[in-house]
């Protein structure tokens, strides 16, 4: 009886011990590198949301005591009165950002379903040719398009022929601009999830629509366009979070008129400082990238659609 | 199966897809023609700005400044990184779900979700207040470094994590029967085996230092000009101009060769197309 208690504790422990080893070992390899991210973007990050709390000093430095002054800020009171300058910005980023998932969604799509019928080998080439220009950096890439929609440029020289916008005039800088920027930029983010669901695709869904004699656009919206929304979900994801923080494109492609709550919380910590402004901005910036987030999360759940491996 | 689609919507997705390629590639190669442009009193187009970039001595310095970083980023980075996909693959316990279990993934997932924006102003407030205090970590190539290993780690791990689960766990079991220690077991079986994953890691953290501009942007200091924030800088100062052109085109070559290359280092099974905004 003794014996086998004694044997089950000696196992019991052994279990314990080997437990532990496992742990120190996580700790050993994983450890170091966790430990790095903590200390260098998570504990800095929170310090930055804390700074939305402080009160602003003389030189846009945070001072105590705790207040909410950056917040009112935010929402467009200064000493000067109330102005809805601020708002608009906001508004005029996720508008941005939700056309520019819009635009990358109109264009993913063909080259999705172009890529998925061609034939298997040829796929992860053709892919890759979408993803490069991703590679590239994103300053590179955006001067390209004022290269192309500058004032000199004969896209400017067609639109003012057209008489779309008014002579000696580009089509750069301004909002049409930074759309057509985004949209480039954040293109291959669409692809790519978009793909992933396409590839899956269970074509005798297709087949079984075919057999019972529906039409073409039918086929489409009953049968694959749903097979592809979790990959839809996840590139919209994708586009529109970077491209409602963007920085690059609004300061390069949207000249001073049109400007983008990036630029606008970048211009808080860089031209005339104002952290504790910049800091709350950055806080209103999240609210609305993890209220995204929260939404798709809750759709994608709903629409059953599985993780995948993930770490 | 979807190769029997009808021939004319075949058709339609490949002139749909076509433009869609072209409008990818157009404003790149724009930049590229725009490169050989003829030098100033000339007519000739030509290598002229190519020419002009080997004699202007704040370009090079940009250049050796962003290989270093990227050198040194990427080795620090894939180190950390390939022992936390390596560890996190081996060792977290299976069993126990939860909070616990969920936050290395959580910590690994932060820096490539965050907005590059909120990162880089994060590291600059950091490293602002750290050098008031301490006098260390004034801004310059050390904390950009520090900044690149914070995102090059994670997606270093990513890959060597992918790799890792597409291997046999006997193997482990083997060569832990055959009395080999952890770290022999380590560096003699699985660095060898997850060696493309890790080249290939590396060179994806090589990319994304040479790549990133934001965080960069954010944490330099007044000696630390890297490529990017040169062109930056001369983009915001004087808009288009050839000297940039050729510089430009030289990136885009460099990059998509390393993309190309990384492509053909990681093996099919496991090979990992991340697009990046590389800001």
């Amino acid at each position: 009886m003794s014996a086998i208690t004694g044997g089950a504790s000696i196992q019991g422990s052994a279990e314990r011990a080997e437990r532990l080893a496992r742990a120190w070992r996580l700790w050993m390899t994983a450890g170091p590198g966790l430990f790095w991210i903590v200390v260098f973007l998570l504990l800095p990050s929170l310090i930055l949301l804390g700074i939305g709390f402080f009160s602003i000093g003389n030189y846009g430095n945070p001072h105590l005591p705790l207040s909410l002054e950056p917040m009112r800020e935010v929402a467009g009171y200064s000493i000067l009165g109330w102005s809805p300058d601020n708002l608009a910005t906001i508004l005029r980023s996720l508008l941005q950002a939700i056309s520019a998932a819009g635009l990358t969604i109109l264009l993913a799509y063909p080259v999705v379903f172009f890529i998925i019928t061609r034939p298997p080998a040829l796929r992860p080439l053709l892919l890759l040719f979408v993803i490069l220009p991703s590679w590239t950096n994103q300053v590179v890439r955006t001067y390209a398009w004022m290269e192309l929609l500058g004032p000199g440029s004969t896209l400017s020289h067609l639109a003012q022929g057209a008489g779309l916008i008014p002579p000696h005039l580009g089509l750069m800088p301004g909002i049409l601009a930074m759309q057509i920027g985004l949209t480039y930029n954040y293109l291959p983010y669409m692809v790519v999830p978009l793909y992933a669901a396409a590839e899956k695709l269970d074509w005798s869904l297709v087949e079984a629509g075919r057999d019972l004699y529906a039409s073409g656009r039918r086929l489409f919206w009953s049968a694959v366009f749903p097979q592809t929304i979790p990959g839809l979900l996840s590139g919209i994801i994708l586009v529109a979070i970077p491209a409602f923080g963007d920085y690059v494109v609004p300061t390069l492609l949207g000249g001073g008129k049109s400007m983008m709550i990036g630029s606008l919380i970048a211009s808080q910590f860089l031209d005339t400082p104002n952290w504790p402004y910049g800091a709350a901005l950055t806080i209103f910036m999240l609210i609305f990238t993890c209220a995204g987030l929260i939404v798709f999360r809750v759709m994608s759940k709903r629409l059953g659609s599985s993780e995948g491996s993930m770490i | 199966m979807s190769q029997n689609l009808a021939p004319p919507i075949r058709r339609a997705l490949l002139l749909t897809s076509l433009p869609v390629y072209g409008l990818l590639y157009a404003p790149l190669a724009l930049i590229a023609v725009f490169s050989f442009a003829p030098a100033p009193g000339s007519t000739t187009a030509g290598l002229h700005w190519y020419n002009d970039l080997l004699h202007a001595p704040d370009v090079l310095a940009a250049l050796r400044r962003s290989l270093t970083l990227a050198l040194g980023s990427s080795i620090l980075g894939t180190a950390l990184g390939t022992l936390m996909g390596f560890g996190l693959s081996r060792f977290r316990s299976r069993a126990r779900s939860g909070f616990a279990a969920a936050l290395p993934s959580l910590i690994i997932y932060t820096p490539i979700i965050m907005p590059s924006l909120v990162f880089g102003i994060s590291e600059l407030i950091f490293f602002n207040l750290m050098h008031k205090a301490t006098g260390l970590f004034a801004a310059g190539l050390l904390t950009m470094g520090i900044a690149h290993v914070t995102f090059q780690a994670p997606y270093v791990a990513l890959v060597v994590f992918a790799r890792m689960a597409g291997l046999d766990p006997n193997l482990f079991e083997a060569s832990h029967d055959l009395y080999a220690n952890g770290r022999q077991s380590f560096l003699y079986l699985t660095v060898p085996v997850i060696r493309p994953a890790i080249i290939g890691g590396f060179l994806l953290a090589f990319t994304l230092s040479i790549d990133d501009f934001t965080i960069s942007y954010f944490t330099a200091g007044p000696g630390s000009t890297t490529l990017p924030i040169y062109i930056y800088s001369a983009v915001a100062r004087k808009g288009i101009s050839p000297d940039i052109n050729a510089l430009a085109t030289l990136m885009i070559a460099t990059v998509i060769g390393i993309g190309l290359l990384q492509y053909g280092f990681t093996r099919q099974k496991d090979r990992q197309t991340v697009p990046r905004t590389g800001d």
